[in-house]
């Protein structure tokens, strides 16, 4: 079965705050999303919602949520709960792919506690919740590389507030760093397509299996395609992992073949992609992981 | 022990008080003049003196014997020392400089803003001691002092001087606990190293704490483009001197943008209401003339302003000066918008200590760019132009400054994340390489996360097969089989493996044909520069340093204290 897509793609995607939510790069995340659809012939409109814009949840395919300082975070909790919570709960439950990074997705875990001052407020879209353990605890800063769907994630990690996880699933097991909450080895959460992570450097330019992820997942939301797979798919076990998430995430596993995917997402020279993140996994002493990742990655 | 001092505000005619222990000034008067009313404690003082004697020959000693056996540069060893021995050796000998001294801190502009004033204050008549580049935090003032002081504990020449102490944003309360400055100037407040700083909010609390601990005799000379800095000065009871640009056609909000080049701004909102800052008029990143629409607060009317604002060639601003004293033209021989504002905090300051015109405009318009900050090499047969950029806001800076004429250029770019780079480089995200994106005649990248610069670039819109990439080392598992062999001691069986897949012939994207290593970069970046043409190198501040030391190394640059007092 092979899709013949006539007219050309588009996607929306809302950016949530993005002149409050802006402090570590997370524009790199946009320009990535971007410029894997442009490559692709997909054009990727970007909308900005600012404090008081309403979100339609039609009117996006897929969402994108940064981190900030303290003081821009506050007006934005409340924002997030009380104009935007209920368009981007509908939004999640409609298995639109969102991207919440550092601040973000502590604002979409049930609430943050700051070592000082009233606990803040967040949409509980997480089963997960915040604590900031006071000025001692040292905020947990470096590199971080994490498992996640049978390959590796990278980024760099810079919070203060410690994430406990209840019945949320994790994005990905630590290899090295601190994740979470430095003590259980989790890193991030996963609610259907919604992914909240503490990983920044920006998380997708390094990470370009990921950033694909997620435009699958808009194309097929969109586009009505049933097939839940993951980009690249010959590897046999980003495949198996990818059926484990696809289970996870509640929706029917299925294996889509590699017309179906290649025919939404050909492949792009990711070569420099898979370097920086290979070096990345050499700073971290994880060799073996950089060397399988640059073996699977370089056959393609 | 703090003395009691006033420094009053001076008029031109000089009265220069003797002091005890302190050689009396030539007849010849400096235009600037302190009235210091030396509070004599004799019998503390001479203990004193003799614990900051023994503080000084230790350090200075253990200055010494570190560079001989080369430890290290043997200079923040130096104040280290003394201030082990002796924790008050600061003030002891700060409060000894006759003219006082003046502190500069902020996030970019710190250097030249400091060597505009040492220049102008020179040409003024009076010895000048600044620390060293890079050791500016409490340590690195110490050496500074201990390496001009006498072993009975006073400082040599102490008279006719006046210091001037380049500051670290997060290191300012601690300081004003030992020194009392006559002059503080902050340039700007912008996010830069979030791992080490924190965020904006937690330096302009380090600040506020610092301006509470003043007496209202320090002068504050503050930015009144910048709200973050601008908003330091209510409710502050001494004097205070506000420079800006009242130039309209610097503003960006004016100019043809995509969304694409949209600037992180890094103050947004009101200090006293928390309402979003409305724009007249924007510089760059959050500078401007910005106004509150909810409680009223906006920019303050600068005292000291820029007008007429023409750039003619590469590093030559002009620009008329009006202060409430002098009005004038001044040619600033460096380029980048970000150093008209230098240059004003400077025509400031001299404001502040009252120092005539004539001065100013020597100093400024003589001035030599200091270290990496727009320094001219010559190299074979090109011109190699160092430009520091060590922030999101700096680098953005530097590329407007490239390319804002829109002429291709050869540039080098060095990307560090040492700990005094900050180790994360997310930043790089945030800046508007597109600027730059059609303009790279050659392009050459280079540092320990090369790889993420360059995927920046590629993410810009460079081709791929226009980036010269050169990474500090290659990656391990990418070595070749016969360095890997030589280092057998610690790879395992699948490591040779993966190394013999990875050096195939075939298909080989991984190697790095202009190999590794800072040497190499700078080599390759010169051979793609042709001869009469000019390279432009931007690096990270220990890239500066490793490119600075590997010139040096050749003989092209000069040894990077050389020059300075110390």
């Amino acid at each position: 079965m092979t899709y013949h897509i006539t007219h050309p793609l588009t996607l929306t995607l809302g950016h949530l705050y993005p002149d409050q939510l802006n402090l570590y790069g997370d524009r790199g995340n946009i320009t990535t999303l971007r410029w894997r659809c442009q490559q692709r012939g997909i054009t990727l409109r970007v909308v900005g919602l600012g404090i008081g814009d309403a979100l339609a949840p039609d009117e996006y395919d897929m969402l994108f949520i940064g981190g900030g300082q303290d003081r821009e975070q506050a007006p934005v909790a409340q924002d997030l709960y009380e104009v935007k919570g209920i368009g981007l709960w509908a939004a999640i439950e409609d298995d639109m792919p969102v991207l919440a990074v550092c601040g973000g997705y502590q604002l979409l875990a049930h609430y943050y506690r700051p070592a000082e001052g009233p606990d803040m407020r967040g949409l509980g879209v997480f089963d997960a919740w915040t604590i900031h353990k006071g000025p001692r605890s040292p905020r947990c800063i470096g590199d971080i590389a994490i498992s996640w769907n049978g390959s590796t994630l990278v980024g760099f990690e810079n919070h203060g507030g410690r994430t406990y996880l209840g019945s949320a699933k994790p994005l990905g097991r630590v290899l090295k760093g601190y994740g979470n909450n430095a003590e259980d080895h989790s890193e991030g959460a996963i609610y259907r397509n919604a992914y909240g992570t503490y990983m920044h450097g920006s998380l997708l330019p390094k990470n370009p299996h990921f950033a694909d992820h997620l435009i699958l997942l808009a194309l097929q939301r969109k586009y009505g395609i049933k097939d839940v797979s993951m980009l690249q798919n010959e590897d046999g076990k980003l495949n198996g992992s990818a059926h484990l998430s696809a289970k996870a995430n509640g929706s029917a596993p299925a294996l889509a073949t590699l017309d179906e995917t290649t025919a939404l997402l050909p492949p792009l020279n990711d070569t420099l992609e898979w370097e920086a993140h290979a070096a990345i996994l050499e700073r971290l002493g994880l060799y073996r992981e950089a060397a399988m990742t640059l073996q699977t990655r370089r056959q393609l | 022990m703090r003395k009691q001092k006033s420094f009053p505000f001076l008029t031109q005619e000089s009265r220069v008080e003797q002091q005890d222990g302190v050689v009396a000034p030539p007849s010849s008067a400096p235009p600037v003049t302190v009235q210091q009313q030396a509070n004599s404690k004799p019998k503390r003082q001479k203990s004193n003196a003799l614990r900051a004697g023994l503080a000084i020959v230790s350090g200075r000693a253990a200055g010494a014997l570190s560079r001989r056996l080369h430890l290290g540069g043997g200079t923040s060893i130096v104040g280290a020392v003394a201030q082990r021995l002796y924790p008050d050796i600061i003030e002891h000998l700060a409060s000894q400089l006759e003219y006082g001294c003046v502190i500069v801190t902020g996030t970019n502009g710190k250097t030249t803003t400091s060597g505009f004033v040492s220049a102008i204050i020179n040409d003024a008549g009076l010895r000048v001691w600044r620390n060293r580049e890079g050791a500016n935090l409490l340590r690195g003032v110490a050496s500074s002092l201990v390496i001009r002081a006498l072993p009975n504990g006073h400082l040599r020449r102490s008279g006719h001087a006046i210091s001037v102490l380049e500051i670290d944003e997060a290191v300012l309360p601690q300081i004003v606990q030992v020194i009392t400055p006559r002059v503080i100037v902050f340039t700007n407040l912008f996010r830069d190293q979030l791992d080490r700083y924190g965020e904006v909010d937690s330096v302009l609390a380090y600040w506020k704490q610092a301006i509470a601990a003043l007496p209202a005799t320090t002068t504050l000379i503050l930015n009144a483009d910048d709200p973050a800095i601008a908003a330091l000065g209510i409710q502050y009871p001494g004097p205070i001197i506000y420079y800006g640009i009242d130039d309209l056609s610097f503003d960006l909000l004016s100019q043809q943008q995509t969304p694409s080049q949209h600037q992180v701004m890094d103050t947004r909102t009101c200090p006293m209401c928390g309402a979003t800052y409305e724009y007249e008029m924007r510089f760059y990143s959050h500078m401007g003339h910005y106004k509150c629409p909810t409680c009223g607060q906006r920019r303050p009317q600068p005292n000291v302003r820029a007008t007429q604002i023409e750039t003619s060639g590469f590093d030559r601003l002009s620009m008329y000066i009006t202060t409430p004293t002098y009005g004038d033209k001044l040619i600033v021989p460096l380029p980048g918008l970000y150093n008209i504002y230098n240059a004003l905090a400077a025509v400031a300051t001299a404001q502040a200590l009252s120092i005539s015109w004539e001065p100013v405009v020597s100093g400024i318009e003589q001035f030599k760019p200091a270290f990496g900050r727009g320094e001219r090499i010559q190299v074979e047969g090109r011109t190699l132009r160092l430009l520091l950029a060590k922030n999101p806001t700096g680098f953005n800076e530097v590329l407007r400054t490239l390319f804002q004429e829109q002429q291709p250029r050869h540039v080098f770019f060095i990307l560090n994340d040492n700990a005094a780079d900050g180790r994360d480089v997310s930043w790089i995200w945030d800046v508007d390489f597109e600027r730059a994106a059609g303009l790279l005649k050659t392009v050459v990248v280079g540092g320990t996360r090369a790889l993420d610069l360059s995927l920046r670039l590629k993410y810009a819109g460079v081709p791929l097969e226009n980036l010269i990439i050169v990474p500090s080392t290659p990656l391990r598992t990418i070595r070749s089989p016969k360095s890997s062999r030589k280092r057998k001691t610690r790879a395992n069986r699948s490591d040779n493996a993966i190394t013999a897949l990875a050096t195939t012939p075939d298909g080989n994207e991984l190697y790095r044909p202009y190999g590794y290593g800072l040497k190499n970069a700078l080599n390759t970046a010169l051979q793609q520069t042709p001869i009469g043409e000019t390279l432009f190198i931007v690096p990270t501040y220990t890239g500066l340093l490793e490119v600075h030391h590997e010139l040096e190394q050749r003989g092209l640059a000069p040894h990077y204290w050389e020059g300075r007092d110390a």
